[in-house]
């Protein structure tokens, strides 16, 4: 099909969130009684494959578990596969870190799982409470409010509410921290101080004229908060 | 003189009307940013502010010859560089 008319063209934008995300698992009975008999995510997909084309690849179960919203989070299940790594370190069923690593590292590679409103929350909340994976820590953040697990598999799991919608101007303050973010970590020695000093240098180019074309903009309603 | 600059959303209030009590301050806005100016040091008492503590350690938004000489449970400072 071509898009000849401008009218019809297709948004630069057009991916639709996730298809799904996929983890191995050593342990699909503790994953299975976690997301579908505890979290209660329904079963909605699987591929049983013998190995796959000619490479030396294991027999293996790909199984899904329906995140709402369309959206899947899957698992690999390859028999006959061990973990790689001291399995007493940090880390999870993909891979193991040095033993000093601290906790905030190890938690950085999480899944966040979004619900309407606190009465969803605290009944997630609820179910983990009630199960072998109890909720670890209930956070207050800027503007979400998450609970957080590690799954059977070593895997940090998020759910979270938004407090309120997003802005405008905090999707305006993103861009400019991002492009500070950029400018700083491509010099030397990158830092918080020096991503600070280069992100006022944006906010006083861009942030004046950015508010001015916004839709609705009008000088006597400069009082945002 | 150091200047910092603070985005308008809500969890930034308290931050906000701390800042706009202290006559030694000045704020004007720059977009959806308050920027705040000072002939000396920028010094905000956390408790004064309600922040809880994810807004009170994200509420900086950037520094014009300024360094954040403190910025923990009781206070943050803002000095000239």
């Amino acid at each position: 099909m071509s898009h000849d008319r401008p009218d019809q063209a297709k948004p630069v934008h057009r991916v639709r969130g996730v298809d799904h995300a996929a983890f191995p698992t050593f342990d699909p009975n503790a994953t299975v009684r976690f997301y579908r008999d505890i979290l209660r995510f329904p079963v909605v997909h699987s591929i049983c494959a013998a190995g796959w084309g000619p490479e030396r690849h294991p027999d293996f179960v790909h199984f899904f578990f329906d995140i709402g919203n369309g959206d899947r989070l899957a698992f690999f299940y390859y028999f006959g596969w061990q973990p790689a790594g001291d399995q007493t370190a940090p880390g999870d069923a993909w891979a193991r870190l040095p033993h000093d690593t601290p906790q905030f590292f190890k938690n950085s590679r999480h899944i966040a799982l979004n619900v309407a409103d606190e009465e969803d929350l605290l009944e997630y909340r609820r179910r983990l409470d009630e199960s072998e994976w109890p909720v670890e820590m209930q956070v207050m953040h800027e503007t979400i409010e998450s609970i957080y697990t590690h799954d059977p598999n070593g895997y940090m799991l998020e759910i979270t509410r938004q407090l309120r919608p997003v802005t405008p101007q905090e999707d305006l303050d993103a861009q400019l921290t991002i492009a500070a973010l950029c400018d700083v970590t491509a010099g030397e020695a990158p830092s918080m101080d020096k991503l600070l000093a280069r992100k006022a240098e944006l906010i006083v180019e861009r942030a004046a004229a950015w508010e001015i074309e916004q839709p609705g903009w009008c000088d006597d309603e400069r009082e945002l908060i | 003189m150091p200047r910092m600059y603070v985005l308008g959303v809500p969890e930034n209030e308290g931050f906000l009307d701390v800042a706009e009590q202290d006559a030694r301050l000045t704020i004007d806005s720059v977009g959806p940013y308050f920027r705040i100016s000072s002939a000396g040091p920028i010094l905000i008492d956390r408790r004064a502010t309600g922040c809880r503590h994810a807004v009170w350690y994200s509420a900086v938004a950037g520094l014009e010859n300024a360094i954040i000489t403190q910025h923990d449970k009781d206070a943050l400072r803002v000095e000239s560089r």
